[in-house]
């Protein structure tokens, strides 16, 4: 089982670590999306660390289109370890969304 | 106006309620903060209508938190407009400042300022002068939105792009008071270099300013590249607005937006 080769994984302890700033430099520093995956609503290790990434990427996602960036540039979802199939799709999905988005206009913008 | 105030303020430091009256005052020509403490010395004491209503505001509240942090059993009065007191709630609820440490003498704002902010409340809850002129809506966030998405994309960047990356907008905002700034954070941005990360760099403080921003469009007033930074924060209260069902300021000082996640129905 392989996930696309285009996506770059980033490991954190928990989706609740990965702050807005951290996707903006990742989007500043050239990808065309991000993927935030955390693991299923109600099952944090840390209590609510994936509420706070879900009501985190809400709100990006609605800045980023105020900014006229396409918020389906950033994508939420919820999976545990041992969902390693759903992951490959999600991953290929996403992918195949950025595909048809395009290159990210931050990359393009020079 | 500035006699009513004088009067106010005259009789709360007469009586001993407050050590001193965090206001403007005017000399040489110049509007600047001052700490009144004297009853009897109030000449000079403005409330920031210079040429035009609102033309000389300045954060106060960002000097009241270092002064009731360096007297911590003081108790001291503040100028307020609508923002300010917005801004005060929102510092009473995160800790910042202690709401019994102060004492706000409120103005409500003429309604041409009014418009001019687009002001969803302009004026105090409590206030000693003025009339309470007509909310605003948010026009200039409308506006954007009836854009395209590329259209938005091309004129935030052009705007951005004049960026001289000053820090003004933070160093002047009554709601920016965190001791280290991601602004300034190697980790996350280019430090001391020009262009700005754009739009990064912009959005990072927008976002950051999400559960603070007061909307007193001081950080607009300061930039000396005349972005409309105010538009962008105004969006980010709506969006606060939507996710948390609370606007930083305008509900009361005891839920700051942001704590209530457990239990909530997510959509994404
Ligand atoms: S005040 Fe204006 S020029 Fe200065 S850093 Fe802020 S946006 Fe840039
Ligand atoms: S309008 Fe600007 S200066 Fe005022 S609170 Fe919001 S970000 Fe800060």
């Amino acid at each position: 089982m392989q996930y696309p080769p285009n996506l770059r994984v980033v490991r954190v302890m928990c989706s609740g670590m990965v702050s807005p700033d951290l996707i903006l430099r990742v989007l500043s520093k050239g990808a065309d999306g991000v993927l935030v995956v955390g693991c299923h609503l109600g099952e944090c290790h840390y209590l609510e660390g994936n509420l706070m990434a879900a009501k985190r990427v809400a709100m990006l996602k609605k800045l980023l289109a105020f900014s006229g960036i396409d918020p389906g540039r950033l994508r939420v979802d919820w999976l545990s370890s041992a969902e390693a199939p759903t992951f490959v799709r999600v991953a290929t999905e996403f992918i195949e969304e950025i595909r048809a988005l395009g290159p990210s206009p931050l990359r393009v913008k020079a | 106006m500035d006699d009513k105030i004088k009067m106010k303020v005259q009789e709360l430091l007469q009586s001993g309620k407050i050590k001193g009256f965090l206001g403007l005052r005017e000399r040489h020509g110049q509007v600047g903060p001052y700490l009144f403490t004297d009853g009897d010395d109030l000449e000079g004491l403005v409330v920031g209508d210079r040429f035009k209503p609102g033309d000389s505001r300045y954060p106060l509240n960002k000097q009241l938190m270092k002064i009731t942090r360096g007297d911590p059993s003081g108790c001291y009065g503040v100028l307020v407009r609508g923002c300010d007191e917005r801004g005060l709630k929102t510092l009473f609820g995160s800790g910042q400042i202690k709401s019994e440490q102060v004492v706000p003498v409120g103005i409500a704002c003429p309604q041409d300022l009014a418009d001019a902010c687009e002001c969803l409340k302009p004026y105090p809850d409590e206030r000693v002068a003025g009339e309470a002129a007509e909310p605003r809506s948010f026009a200039t966030v409308a506006k954007v939105e009836a854009m395209e998405l590329d259209e938005r994309f091309r004129l935030w960047l052009a705007e951005f792009s004049k960026c001289i990356k000053c820090y003004g907008c933070r160093n002047i905002c009554p709601m920016c008071y965190c001791s280290e700034c991601t602004l300034e954070n190697k980790d996350f941005g280019d430090i001391g270099s020009l262009p700005a990360e754009n739009p990064v760099f912009h959005l990072t403080r927008a976002i950051h300013m999400a559960g603070r921003c007061i909307d007193c469009g001081l950080c607009n007033e300061v930039c000396p590249a005349d972005i409309p930074l105010r538009t962008l924060y105004k969006k980010i209260a709506d969006i606060v607005e939507e996710e948390f069902h609370c606007r930083p300021g305008y509900g009361s000082p005891e839920t700051p937006p942001g704590l209530n996640i457990r239990g909530e129905e997510l959509k994404h």
